[in-house]
């Protein structure tokens, strides 16, 4: 060791004296009054649309169980404001679309149905709605951060898409056990934003 | 009216990656140092071990001035200019140093003279079409002292693969020699880098652990790395990973010489009749300000050196400032890596648990990078490094290419990413990349910032020899891939080359010509001969891997320089 390195030890202690992340009461203040922008008909829409991109299944809860719309409105509403004209003119597209192909809401229809009309709106040949691809896109973009960000959020409820990926969460230090690829680590299920988290 | 500020010796513009170290020499030296900085320090509370916060939201990088004056970006001199989304540019109190990788690499010997030693092995039909490339007038040998200086003034964790001309395998065998090892061994290897190396040792490689400027280890009262894994486009919320912002800038500090102006943003270098800088002007909360000074270094980043040299117009610099040779924003080029479609992605069968763990815990192959490979009949010169590296986030796991077994979405696609997110990793490849008459900076005719002046515009147009580096160099990523057991390998195809990039060179070239580049082999300008400018702007090569530390060596030696010529320069 080279002589001007002073013996200085890092402990779990140290690390979290020196990380701890958001005040708390800044935390509280946002758990209590989280803003969205949906109407109740708006989210039902959305749910119907990414409840087809992660179902619900044998493995597990799917992006509506999982809050990924929770965490869409609230980002709308939020840091992706700038985007909710965009977004909502897309949504009232998925109905305009369901209607005009099948005489009913998007949300009123057989999850087959849905499937097909995503497919038309993911290869872009849904008629009438030029911007359905990049709208699709920009969902299943969305969706998958619903799932997989941090609870803080409003996402990831339950940690259940942590857990579909065995992504085992966030931690503040990391032994080198945690580090094995033969053992890998126990899921974690906290968020990094919660008191005590390590 | 500019309110003016008591003279300094020295002012520096920026104290990121490049004007934090430089202030360290210049105030131990005695010499007063005015530090202007756009940023201000940055709250450790930001930094957080959070994908949405970090890296989909990019909340640690945007900063208000840059995202003001996002370049724009076009593909040819006919075509029209694009302004980016994202910034690549970071104000702050360390600047990039904040939020980068760590990775903190000596360029090789050959980066310095590649045209001369590819002409001496290969004939002058070697030197790709269009270029302008020169060889550097600074050897590694010169720079290796300096070099010195910085691994040890920050703390670089490395394994060294030449001592004085001792060959260790453990290291990188390619390396220049270097006069002493480490300050530290490298950051801790993983069963995953343990893979790797075993698979490129198989392939008769030489694998080795990249040098990063984190700490392997407790540092100068900084403690070593806790492995949480988000150094990418975050800060290091235990200082454990330098930034200038917990080592040079402070070190400058406790000699009381360097007075910090955060939060201002320099608007004009201001020079005289003779040619002569004589200080900056800088707008902080409205206010103007004038900091006179003995000698300027510039050191903003790449897009921001030549466009705030192209703005400083006065008598003596119609065209800008150290602009009469009309090579300000020349010899401009984007590292082609990355950010430029050199991806090569595998999927294993087995979990490979890199969720934790730096970016820089890194193992990389040197073959096939400089001219460390016989080149005959491959068409092009230079290589790249390939490597790879532990530290996935959630959200971009899911957001995996599916290699053709699974569709987008639905339950398909979520079986398979239940049983692949954790199953397949990237590679970061980095090539040699050269200047090309096609490709420069200017500043944009139609787009500005807030304040009225244009934004830079980048303009790079079409390459041979980088491409067919890329494609070389991911072929023998493959292989790697394969070897260590990869069941399925995507690569990009080529790509178009890099757009806004965090890796960007030139501009400000360094060289002894002044026809062909701004600053002489100190980093000063050949027109203003107070005037320095430091970041890998003065850069005639960009070498095959992370530029930080050749920023900052050289950065040290300009300011070694002025201080042992300051009676002529000051």
């Amino acid at each position: 060791m080279p002589e001007e390195n002073k013996p200085f030890n890092v402990t779990r202690r140290t690390v979290i004296a020196s990380a701890t992340f958001v005040p708390l009461a800044a935390l509280t203040a946002a758990a209590q009054a989280p803003q969205t922008v949906l109407s109740p008909g708006q989210l039902k829409t959305l749910e119907a649309f990414i409840d087809r991109l992660v179902p619900k299944d044998e493995n597990g809860p799917g992006a509506v169980e999982c809050g990924a719309g929770t965490y869409i409105d609230r980002a709308l509403a939020g840091a992706l404001a700038a985007e909710k004209g965009t977004f909502l003119g897309g949504l009232a597209g998925v109905d305009t679309l369901a209607r005009a192909t099948h005489n009913a809401a998007f949300a009123d229809l057989a999850p087959e149905v849905r499937d097909e009309l995503l497919t038309t709106m993911d290869n872009g040949s849904a008629s009438g709605f030029p911007n359905a691809r990049p709208f699709f896109n920009r969902v299943r973009r969305l969706t998958l951060e619903g799932m997989f960000s941090d609870p803080y959020y409003g996402g990831n409820k339950n940690f259940a898409g942590w857990d579909l990926i065995r992504y085992p969460g966030p931690r503040l230090a990391v032994a080198p056990e945690d580090q094995k690829m033969s053992a890998p680590p126990k899921p974690y299920r906290r968020s990094a934003y919660s008191a005590g988290a390590k | 009216m500019a309110v003016n500020l008591k003279p300094v010796d020295v002012a520096v513009i920026g104290l990121g990656a490049a004007g934090g170290v430089a202030v360290l020499p210049l105030a131990r030296a005695g010499l007063k140092v005015a530090g202007i900085e756009a940023g201000t320090w940055m709250d450790v509370h930001r930094f957080r071990p959070d994908e949405i916060y970090n890296n989909v939201r990019a909340l640690v990088t945007s900063v208000p001035k840059a995202k003001r004056e996002i370049p724009t970006f076009r593909t040819g001199n006919e075509m029209g200019a694009r302004q980016g989304a994202a910034a690549p540019m970071m104000n702050a109190i360390g600047g990039t140093s904040i939020h980068y990788h760590a990775q903190s690499w000596r360029y090789n010997p050959w980066d310095f003279k590649v045209r001369l030693e590819s002409i001496r092995r290969y004939g002058a039909t070697s030197i790709p079409k269009g270029t302008t490339l020169e060889d550097w007038p600074v050897t590694y040998d010169e720079l290796e002292e300096f070099y010195d200086h910085v691994e040890y003034e920050v703390g670089v964790s490395g394994r060294a693969g030449n001592i004085a001309g001792k060959i260790d395998p453990r290291g990188n065998v390619f390396e220049g020699p270097r006069k002493r090892d480490f300050p530290m061994p490298p950051l801790r290897d993983t069963d995953f880098t343990d893979m790797m190396m075993i698979a490129a040792k198989k392939l008769g490689w030489k694998p080795f652990r990249g040098p990063a400027a984190i700490n392997s280890q407790p540092y100068r009262g900084r403690p070593g790395c806790a492995y949480h894994g988000y150094c990418d486009r975050g800060g290091c919320h235990i200082s454990a990973k330098n930034s200038t912002a917990v080592t040079t800038i402070p070190e400058a500090q406790k000699t009381r010489n360097l007075t910090i102006f955060d939060k201002a943003q320099v608007t004009r270098i201001v020079s005289g009749g003779d040619g002569k800088v004589t200080g900056v002007l800088y707008l902080r909360e409205g206010q103007e300000y004038f900091q006179r000074a003995k000698v300027v270094l510039l050191a903003g980043y790449t897009y921001e050196n030549s466009r705030l040299l192209l703005l400083s117009k006065s008598k003596a610099y119609p065209k800008g400032l150290s602009n009469n040779h009309g090579q300000v924003g020349k010899h401009y080029f984007g590292h082609w890596d990355a950010q430029a479609g050199t991806g090569v992605s595998a999927l294993f069968p087995f979990d490979l648990n890199i969720w934790y763990g730096a970016i820089a815990q890194n193992v990389t192959v040197d073959e096939f990078a400089d001219d460390n490979f016989d080149h005959a009949g491959l068409g092009f010169i230079g290589g790249a490094t390939i490597q790879v590296n532990t530290e996935k986030h959630p959200i971009g796991a899911a957001a995996m290419n599916t290699y053709g077994h699974a569709p987008q979405w639905g339950s398909k696609w979520k079986a398979f990413v239940r049983e692949n997110a954790g199953r397949w990793v990237s590679s970061y490849i980095q090539a040699n990349t050269f200047p090309y008459e096609n490709t420069y900076l200017d500043l944009d005719p139609d787009v500005n910032d807030p304040l009225g002046d244009p934004v830079c515009r980048i303009t790079s147009g079409p390459k041979e020899n980088e491409p067919r580096q890329a494609l070389y160099a991911g072929q023998k990523m493959e292989e790697w891939f394969r070897a260590a057991g990869a069941i399925e390998v995507t690569k990009a195809q080529g790509g178009g080359g890099p757009a806004l990039t965090t890796h960007a060179f030139g501009g400000t070239r360094m060289g002894d010509n002044p026809e062909t580049s701004v600053v002489d082999r100190w980093g000063f300008s050949h027109e203003a001969p107070n005037l320095g400018i430091l970041g890998a702007s003065v850069f005639g090569t960009a070498g095959a891997r992370n530029p930080t530390l050749t920023v900052q060596a050289l950065a040290w030696r300009t300011a070694e320089h002025l201080i042992k010529n300051w009676k002529s320069i000051g």
